[in-house]
C-alpha cells in the first residue's frame, strides 16, 4: 500500500496502486518541461502507458488560478490555498485513477514546490506541510538543481523574467532583474531545505539537455525496476539527525525512528 | 504569518453558528441594527463572498465535481480570501465585524464528509479568534420544520447528497444536519462556543446575545460613521 505524509483523503484507496509515480522538481525555467517531452516518448517507446501532468492543470481550479493571478489580487495564503485545490483537483482525477491504472505518472512539480514557494512568501512551514501531509509518497523525486547565476541567461534568453518568477509580489519596488535574483536565491535555498527532509535525488541542471536527460533516464530506468536506489544519488543526511536517531533507537523510542527521516514530515502536526 | 489565535487588532469579531433553521442569521441582524444604533462602526462579512474564488466554487457545485477534500479547500480557499482582504483589514481599522458562520461551519461540515478533524482545524489555524462566538442551539426537528416550510428543493451539496446517505433530498439533509449538529456539540466546549437556545422567543435570545457583546465592547471605541 502507497504511504502518505499523513493524513488519508475520504475515498482515497491507497491499495493496488501499482503504477508508478515520479516527480521532476526544480525551480522556474530550469528545464523541467523540456525534460519531460524527452522522457514521455522514451517511456511509450518501452510500452510504459505515461500521465503527464503538472501545475494549475485541473479542470477545477486552473483556469481560476490563472485568472486570479493575471490580476495579482489574491493574498499569499488564499493563492496557497488555491493552488493546493488544484493539486487535489488533479491527484483525486488524474494521478490516482492513472497509478490505479498501472501508469507512469510523470509529473512536473508536486507539493514540494508549492510548499517552498508559500514559505518563500512568509507562510509558515508548519502549516504548509501539515496542509499537505495527504500527498501520497512519490516513488522518486528528481530535482534539478541549478545555481541562479546559471538560471538567469537561460530565463533572459528564453521567455523573459515572469512577474510571479520574479517574486515581484514580494519585492515590488524593484526591477525584475534584482527581484528574480533575491527571489530566486531565496527559493532554491528552500528546495535544498526540502531536498533533504524528502530525500530528493539531485540531478545537475546546468549540464546540457541531452546530459540531464541520460541521467534522469537511468534514474526512472532504477525505479521502474524496483532495483533500490543507489547511494551515490542520494543527499546525505545531516549528521546529528543521524546521532540522534542512533541514540533514540539505543534507549528504546522505536517510533521515532521507524520511519527514516528523510521521507517523514517532522515539523508538521505538533 | 498568524496562527489561529487572540489578534490584537482594534476591531471586534462577532460570529453565529447552528444549523440551518437555528434562526442565527435573524439573531445576527438584530445586533446589526442594535450596534449601529448604538454607534459602532458595524460590517457584515458574508461566508462565501469572494468573487475571486466564487467562480471556481460555483462551477464546481454545479457540475458537482467536488469530493470532500476538494469541497473543503475550494472553501477555505474563498475563507482566506476574506480574511486577507476583508476582515483582517477591517479589524485593523477598527470595525465591529460580524459573520454568519465562521471556521466552525467548514468543522462541522467537512469532517461530517469524511475529512481528519485535526487536518481541518489545521488547515484554517490562519483564522483569527473571534471576540464572541455564539452557537444557536435546536432541535433537529424544529429547525427541520422552519426550513422546510419556507422554500422549496435543497441543493446538492446543501443536502449533502454527495454523502450518498438517502436517494431523496429531504431525507438526505436530516441525516446530513443531524450529524452537523453532532459536530457543533462536540466544538462547544473545544472552542469555548456560547450557546444560546434557539427555542427561545427570538427577543429573549437579542437580549442574551446584546447583554454578552456590550460586555466584550466595554473598551471598544466607538467609531462614528454615518448611516
Amino acid at each position: 500500500m502507497r504511504e502518505t505524509y499523513g493524513v488519508v483523503l475520504p475515498g482515497m484507496n491507497l491499495v493496488d496502486l501499482t503504477g508508478k509515480l515520479i516527480v521532476i522538481e526544480g525551480t522556474d525555467g530550469v528545464g523541467r518541461s523540456t525534460q519531460i517531452n524527452l522522457l514521455k516518448p522514451w517511456l511509450e517507446q518501452q510500452g510504459r502507458a505515461v500521465l503527464e501532468t503538472g501545475m494549475t492543470r485541473s479542470s477545477l481550479a486552473g483556469g481560476g488560478i490563472k485568472q486570479a493571478k493575471e490580476g495579482h489580487t489574491l493574498g499569499r495564503i488564499t493563492l496557497s490555498l488555491f493552488y493546493t485545490t488544484d493539486f487535489t483537483d488533479r491527484l483525486e482525477n488524474e494521478i490516482i485513477p492513472a497509478l490505479r491504472a498501472g501508469f507512469v505518472v510523470l509529473t512536473d512539480r508536486y507539493t514540494y514546490s508549492l510548499m517552498a514557494r508559500a514559505i518563500v512568501r512568509g507562510i509558515d512551514p508548519a502549516w504548509i506541510r501539515q496542509v499537505y501531509s495527504f500527498a501520497p509518497k512519490p516513488d522518486a523525486v528528481f530535482y534539478l538543481r541549478i545555481g541562479v547565476d546559471d538560471l538567469i541567461p537561460r530565463v533572459v534568453f528564453s521567455r523573459g523574467f515572469d512577474y510571479w518568477e520574479s517574486g515581484m509580489d514580494l519585492h515590488p519596488s524593484e526591477d525584475m532583474y534584482e527581484s528574480f535574483r533575491k527571489y530566486q536565491t531565496a527559493l532554491l535555498a528552500q528546495f535544498d531545505v526540502l531536498g533533504e527532509e524528502f530525500s530528493f535525488e539531485v540531478v545537475d541542471a546546468s549540464a546540457d539537455i541531452r546530459t540531464v536527460f541520460e541521467r534522469l533516464r537511468a534514474g526512472i530506468a532504477r525505479v521502474l525496476s524496483g532495483e533500490p536506489r543507489e547511494p551515490l544519488f542520494a543527499v546525505p543526511r545531516p549528521k546529528e539527525t543521524v546521532e540522534e536517531a542512533a541514540k533514540a533507537e539505543e534507549a528504546g523510542e522505536a517510533k521515532v525512528v521507524e520511519v527514516p527521516a528523510p521521507n517523514k514530515v517532522t515539523a508538521a502536526g505538533e | 504569518m498568524k496562527r489561529y489565535g487572540e489578534h490584537r487588532f482594534p476591531g471586534k469579531l462577532f460570529i453565529v453558528e447552528g444549523i440551518d433553521g437555528s434562526g442565527k442569521s435573524t439573531q445576527l441582524m438584530l445586533l446589526h441594527q442594535w450596534l449601529q444604533a448604538e454607534g459602532y462602526g458595524t460590517v457584515f462579512s458574508e461566508w462565501n463572498s469572494s468573487p475571486l474564488v466564487k467562480e471556481t466554487t460555483r462551477r464546481g457545485k454545479k457540475k458537482q465535481m467536488l469530493t470532500p477534500a476538494t469541497f473543503s479547500l475550494i472553501h477555505a480557499t474563498d475563507f482566506a480570501d476574506r480574511m486577507e482582504h476583508n476582515i483582517i483589514p477591517l479589524l485593523k481599522a477598527g470595525a465591529v465585524v460580524l459573520c454568519d458562520r465562521y471556521i466552525y461551519t467548514a468543522f462541522a461540515r467537512d469532517v461530517v464528509r469524511g475529512m481528519e478533524p485535526k487536518w481541518v482545524r489545521e488547515l484554517y489555524s490562519f483564522a483569527v479568534k473571534p471576540t464572541g462566538a455564539f452557537y444557536f442551539r435546536v432541535p433537529l426537528d424544529v429547525a427541520m420544520k422552519r426550513i422546510l416550510d419556507g422554500r422549496t428543493g435543497l441543493k446538492f451539496y446543501e443536502a449533502g447528497m454527495d454523502l450518498e446517505l438517502a436517494d431523496e433530498p429531504e431525507e438526505s439533509f436530516r441525516i446530513f444536519q443531524g450529524r452537523i449538529l453532532e459536530e457543533y456539540e462536540k466544538m462547544v466546549p473545544e472552542f469555548d462556543l456560547t450557546v444560546v437556545d434557539a427555542t427561545l422567543p427570538i427577543e429573549e435570545q437579542q437580549v442574551q446575545m446584546r447583554q454578552i457583546v456590550k460586555a466584550k465592547l466595554a473598551q471598544a471605541k466607538r467609531l462614528r460613521v454615518s448611516p
